[in-house]
């Protein structure tokens, strides 16, 4: 499995509705983005924290390990607002470590906010409902079966990659390109087998055209989707607050 | 590559959603569609986006002596087509958020402009018009040709577009818009473009290789016809 996914299916929040953990993520993540990222970035990043590692119980190590990828693209991106391009050549932009400063912050937190939703609810959770948002069926039926697929294909490219190896086909530039072709290929011939023989398996079973999957019937908890509400209320005033009495 | 997560002001998120919801709507249509004709293409359309998904991790070696990761666009776009690769991606990059922290929630309506709308259609566009320049002189050079022009303009177009992407999101302060594009510009095309020709050249030998092993599901897909002469190996089979 992938980390995040198994950190999600081992959550303490597993159980939650993902409307519950929605109205929260995505709240902090409007927030990260619409904010001024001084202080508003920083109210959420701090916020998202304390959730994920003290409620939430995401494993610190993970967490960090998903989130430095996103965070070095957006410092090295960052560094180009450094720089300003003129008639007479390359100079120092005016006021580019602020706006590179803010560009980080605020990524950053949207990062962490989104991340707080990957970590707390599995894709399985989600997919399923979909369709009451207005999502057409076959797309989701088409996701859920990527989905499952995907794992499969991920192991399946891990074992060949690996039987590759031992072959030395990773030894030489020509012999690396050879595998990686190959490796592209025998995925496809794979995935498109497999999805035969679960094309039969089903056809056997009465397949109309639906993938129905069981769907634990977690009810919305209201109180903690008010607490998720007000919790967003607070950083958004104390954002204001906090940026009218700063210099 | 993806725009993370909050990396662009929220107009710009949300303009880049709905400029991308339209095609992902249309491609949403035909997919449906399809689904609803041939019920059992679910799984075959299913297998097709998580081959993508798979495709985008893989490591290839880079020109520069690196290594990177293809965008799959190309390829995706000759099997596919570009309206049902616009809702694959779509997903895919959906899950390429949520699984992998790869590009964001915020940001997906850019990167799914860029690699699931632009990338597909502007690779499609430069493979239909190789192999029908090129057709006519027969065997498999054509394809190979036409297969290599798909995956590297599918794979330069979709960093083009990423670069204007960000150079209107952060215009240059002194220089506007064409100052900061030169900048973004200049620093993918050091990159980009020898991972484009790296793109091309693995998604020819993907091609080859498939084939030879899978020929009947790229009849199937419209890439080979029946009528095709097949190589010389095949026939001595």
């Amino acid at each position: 499995m992938l980390p995040i996914d198994a950190a999600a299916h081992a959550s303490a929040w597993r159980r939650r509705h993902p409307a519950d953990k929605a109205v929260l993520s995505f709240g902090l993540l409007g927030c990260a983005v619409a904010l001024p990222p001084w202080p508003g970035a920083v109210l959420v990043a701090v916020t998202v924290l304390t959730i994920a590692l003290g409620f939430a119980e995401v494993p610190a190590r993970r967490l960090w390990r998903a989130a430095r990828a996103p965070l070095g693209f957006a410092v090295t991106g960052a560094l180009t607002l450094l720089v300003s391009i003129r008639a007479d050549g390359v100079g120092w932009a005016p006021d580019g470590p602020r706006h590179a400063g803010e560009l980080v912050a605020r990524s950053g937190a949207a990062g962490l906010a989104m991340l707080l939703f990957a970590f707390t609810t599995p894709l399985s959770d989600v997919l399923p409902r979909l369709t009451r948002v207005g999502v057409p069926a076959a797309v989701v039926d088409v996701a859920a079966v990527m989905y499952r697929m995907l794992f499969l294909l991920y192991d399946t490219t891990a074992r060949i990659n690996q039987a590759q190896a031992g072959r030395l086909g990773h030894r030489t530039r020509r012999a690396r390109w050879r595998s990686v072709a190959g490796l592209g290929s025998a995925v496809f011939v794979h995935a498109f087998a497999r999805a035969r023989r679960l094309e039969e398996g089903l056809a056997g079973r009465g397949y109309d055209g639906r993938l129905r999957v069981l769907v634990d019937e977690v009810p919305v908890s209201r109180g903690f989707v008010a607490r998720s509400v007000f919790l967003v209320a607070a950083v958004v005033v104390a954002t204001l607050l906090l940026e009218s009495v700063m210099p | 590559m993806h725009i993370a997560e909050g990396y662009l002001p929220w107009e710009h998120a949300a303009a880049w959603g709905v400029a991308s919801a339209p095609f992902v709507v249309h491609g949403a249509r035909a997919l449906t569609r399809e689904v609803r004709d041939r019920p059992e293409n679910t799984l075959l359309l299913g297998a097709s986006g998580a081959f993508s998904f798979v495709l985008s991790a893989l490591k290839i070696p880079s020109v520069t002596g690196s290594c990177s990761h293809p965008t799959g666009t190309g390829l995706g776009a000759v099997l596919f087509r570009p309206p049902i690769m616009a809702v694959l991606g779509t997903i895919t990059l959906l899950f390429q958020a949520l699984l992998l922290a790869h590009g964001g929630l915020t940001t997906l309506g850019a990167n799914v402009f860029s690699m699931a709308i632009v990338g597909p259609w502007a690779g499609y566009g430069a493979y239909r018009l190789t192999r029908s320049l090129l057709d006519r002189r027969g065997g498999t050079m054509p394809l190979d040709v036409a297969v290599f022009a798909g995956a590297f303009v599918a794979d330069l177009s979709t960093y083009c577009v990423t670069s204007v992407q960000l150079a209107l999101a952060f215009p240059d302060p002194d220089s506007g818009f064409p100052g900061a594009l030169a900048k973004f510009g200049g620093i993918f095309s050091l990159t980009q473009i020898p991972l484009a020709i790296s793109e091309g050249l693995l998604t020819v030998l993907v091609v080859r290789l498939l084939r030879q092993s899978s020929r009947g599901d790229l009849i199937r897909l419209g890439v080979l016809t029946d009528a095709r002469p097949v190589r010389e190996e095949e026939k001595s089979k």
